[in-house]
């Protein structure tokens, strides 16, 4: 699992030598049958809205090689908790797997020219710089599809690659807001809160980017060219709130934050069990309803004279939460979770991570995959999904070591010698 | 199936069956319709997917959930409880390349439906099953909604003041939508591979590993150091500093994020106080994260001393990270969504209204995907496709209707 990270270049090369490294030991033979294999994709992003895409395209058989600056590296590999290696978080470990690290410096003429030599032997080039940074390295659309007019380039920034604001300098946090989704969590009247963790939208726009990739693909399959995937962060948050535009379009209404609830069905919310832990229950229909007041032993609360229509739940909304948040608050979590599973209620504990690491169910799935890392130990990482069932997705390696495989690159695949390697090296170039 | 530049979309000629309910499942189908897949929408014949009932009602009875999520869809009623039904279904599946449900486990198998049978239908079959805890597993039988996915997946544990209710994450549906991006991904995964080999495949997602997917660094850090993360109210965890929502002096609120130094020093600038940003004083993330009270306190009180629409000019002005909290009015006069065209407006001609959605997301070059209509009627399309797709004749259709099979 951790060779690969260990790859170095040699320290002895002769120019008669053979080169240390040999290609053939590093094939990955699960690959070969992955529905991505043979797909070569160059990550040039930072953080993770970008990356992710390439992450998800290497669980499933593509090559990822993370061009990175060849002194600074990927700012990510500073954010998050330290570990033991300086150059690595735990978020880079875990984010960055199954890549190998290349550095090029792309301030640097010679640089840009290397770099576009890799592009033409790649199928698939993914970056997030802001909008303008690509074209004044001299690597604009123009000159990128010159090289290989198959590429499929997936360009994720805050804003997008058009409209007024596409310079602004755009991150998860500030595409939850600019999106509309951080104006929703929180209470009434009170300060909006974090939707849950800091880089949803990274993902959200990465998932989003690895869906255009592979239309794209598939367009380029059926008649040799590339094309552009843009992707905004903040479109990616907004396309996630069901009829907000609608609403408000048709009938002027804003939706405001909610709190623990929904506006659309009650009771539907987050409730405090007698030992100091949470539950949510999602009664969406009057039949979860039904069963939840089974389990509540008072089936008389869903009759059609009380609160058995959603319509009737809704207008008595604090009386339904009232009577559940009781129900809920004289019982300990393991006993609630006992009863309405047995009625069918809709219900799950409010997990910490602490929670998960000990769920049956997660372990059942596989969902958390423990990693060696030579220096590290076990490393614990959430596990591929979705899971497929002829071609599941794997882990090789977690986030690689700066420039790990720079080596490979400049001598397989580009053909240099190792004596302009070196040059190149002592110049920083790369 | 071409846009309307004359480029063949690249999911032309796929045809999708589209048998899930409300948004996860369905959401997947939606993303293919968009990229030029024909989605057969097969409902119930009474009531059909109960999106149609989920949130706010038009004139016509469903919803503005339904008739947004509902785009590009063909709505084909079928009875899956009757044999005749199941007939129908199988020679439906027997014409088509993937099919999204998500049913609770077991359910289309008793219904003589499952993968084992549709794979032997249809060898080249790509089969999307989404459920709340995936298809394996001792809480596989559970009910599960996004809800509860969040509660599950760790990030209802983390929204929310801290020690104070956990609250929704800004949306309940957004384990659904992400349930459907992650299918999507899969079933065109699936679909690499069966050109390569012919083989067909199903994809198995559940609601709450989706959510549990996007918890950056959650897992390793509890793992090795046994970090247990808390809610962080408007804040990050202990990342970055400042890095949260801070009210403006017009009572309105924006967003800060200064992820590193660099940022940082933006923002002390757009302040008007770049020694703020000094080796001395908190010019590195450490300090910053070790001062975080007195950091917050300092882009506090800035805000509050000025309007939202000057704060964000002064930010936007020395690059730093910053952008306005949105509600939906804000969002519906501003210039990026419209320069973006990130919201469309649909003539529904039966409704006698505009109805405004969401557009395309990704924006692909070449072939941009489309919405060429609103949700349909339920059932509108159930006689074209007995009849072009199955051939079937009109008394044929009639006596099915009649018996309420379709």
């Amino acid at each position: 699992m951790a060779d690969e990270n260990n790859q170095k270049e040699p320290d002895d090369i002769t120019l008669s030598g053979e080169p240390a490294f040999s290609p053939a030991a590093n094939v990955d033979p699960e690959a070969a049958k992955l529905p991505m294999s043979g797909v070569r994709v160059i990550d040039l992003g930072t953080f993770l809205a970008g990356p992710y895409a390439a992450s998800i395209l290497g669980e499933f058989g593509a090559e990822v090689f993370k061009v990175e600056h060849p002194i600074a590296g990927d700012p990510m590999r500073r954010f998050g908790t330290a570990t033991k290696r300086h150059d690595a978080t735990l978020a880079w470990l875990s984010e960055a797997r199954n890549r190998k690290s290349v550095t090029i410096d792309l301030r640097q003429k010679e640089g840009v020219q290397l770099f576009l030599r890799l592009i033409e032997k790649s199928d698939v080039l993914i970056e997030n710089f802001r909008p303008g940074i690509m074209e004044e390295w001299g690597l604009s659309w123009q000159e990128l599809s010159a090289a290989n007019p198959g590429l499929v380039y997936l360009r994720v920034s805050g804003y997008g690659q058009t409209g007024p604001y596409r310079r602004r300098s755009g991150f998860a946090h500030i595409a939850h807001a600019f999106g509309g989704l951080s104006y929703l969590a929180g209470f009434p009247g009170e300060t909006p809160v974090v939707p849950g963790t800091a880089p949803l939208g990274d993902y959200m726009s990465s998932i989003y980017g690895a869906i255009g990739i592979l239309l794209a693909l598939r367009h380029r399959e059926k008649t040799g060219r590339g094309q552009i995937v843009d992707i905004g962060i903040y479109e990616a948050v907004f396309r996630q709130l069901d009829e907000i535009a609608a609403s408000y379009g048709l009938f002027g209404k804003v939706r405001e934050r909610e709190g623990a609830g929904s506006f659309v069905a009650v009771p539907h919310g987050h409730f405090r069990t007698k030992d100091d832990k949470w539950i949510a229950i999602a009664c969406t229909t009057d039949k979860m309803f039904e069963r939840l007041a089974e389990a509540m032993e008072q089936p008389e609360l869903a009759s059609s004279s009380l609160y058995g229509p959603q319509r009737q739940r809704l207008a008595a909304r604090d009386e339904v939460n009232r009577l559940v948040i009781e129900w809920v608050g004289s019982l300990s979590r393991t006993e609630v979770m006992e009863r309405c599973l047995d009625c069918e209620v809709p219900v799950g504990k409010v997990n910490s991570i602490a929670d998960i690491f000990e769920d049956e169910h997660f372990q059942a799935r596989g969902n958390l995959a423990r990693i060696h890392e030579d220096g590290l130990g076990e490393v614990v990482v959430p596990n591929v999904v979705p899971t497929l069932s002829a071609t599941p997705g794997r882990i090789t390696n977690l986030g690689p070591a700066l420039g790990n495989a720079t080596y490979e690159v400049m001598r397989e695949l580009l053909g240099l010698a190792a004596d302009d390697i070196k040059r190149l090296r002592q110049r920083k170039i790369i | 199936m071409t846009n309307s530049n004359n480029v063949e979309l690249p999911l032309a000629g796929i045809r999708v069956i589209d048998v899930a309910t409300v948004i996860a499942g369905p959401y997947c189908a939606g993303i293919l319709g968009e990229f030029g897949a024909e989605v057969l929408k097969v409902e119930h014949p009474i009531g059909g997917d109960p999106l149609r009932k989920f949130g706010t009602p038009t004139a016509r009875g469903d919803t503005l959930t339904w008739m947004s999520e509902g785009r590009n869809k063909k709505s084909v009623t079928v009875d899956l409880h009757r044999p005749e039904g199941v007939e129908i279904f199988k020679n439906l599946v027997r014409q088509s390349d993937i099919v999204c449900e998500n049913f609770r486990t077991g359910t289309l198998e008793k219904w003589g439906i499952g993968w084992e049978v549709l794979r032997e239908v249809n060898p080249g079959l790509i089969m999307l099953r989404v459920t709340g805890y995936g298809q394996n597993g001792p809480y596989k039988d559970r009910p599960g909604f996004a809800r509860v996915a969040h509660a599950v997946g760790g990030i209802a544990y983390l929204a929310g003041m801290p020690k104070g209710t956990p609250v929704t994450p800004g949306s309940t549906t957004l384990g659904d939508y992400l349930t459907g991006l992650y299918g999507c991904l899969g079933v065109l995964m699936a679909l690499r591979h069966r050109e390569l080999t012919g083989e067909g495949q199903y994809v198995d997602a559940a609601l709450y590993e989706s959510v549990f997917r996007c918890t950056d660094e959650l897992a390793p850090a509890y793992s090795m150091f046994g970090m247990v993360r808390e809610r962080h109210g408007p804040t990050h965890n202990d990342f970055a500093c400042p890095y949260g929502h801070f009210p403006t002096k017009d009572n309105k609120w924006i967003a800060i994020a200064c992820a590193t130094d660099k940022l940082f020093e933006r923002l002390a600038s757009a302040m008007g106080r770049p020694e703020l940003a000094s080796s001395s004083l908190y010019g590195d993330q450490k300090t910053r994260l070790e001062n975080r009270h007195d950091v917050n306190e300092i882009v506090r009180d800035w805000c509050g001393s000025l309007n939202r629409e000057e704060i964000l000019q002064r930010c936007f002005a020395t690059g730093a990270p910053a952008g306005p909290l949105n509600n939906i009015a804000d969002i519906f006069g501003d210039r990026q969504f419209h320069a973006r065209r990130n919201l469309v407006a649909i003539d529904e001609p039966d409704l006698g209204e505009t109805i405004i959605v969401p557009s395309t997301i990704p924006r692909l070059s070449e072939t941009p995907g489309e919405i060429r209509h609103l949700g349909p009627k339920l059932g509108q399309h159930t006689d074209e496709v007995l009849t072009e797709l199955l051939g079937l004749d009109d008394q044929q259709i009639s006596e099915l209707r009649k018996k309420r099979v379709v």
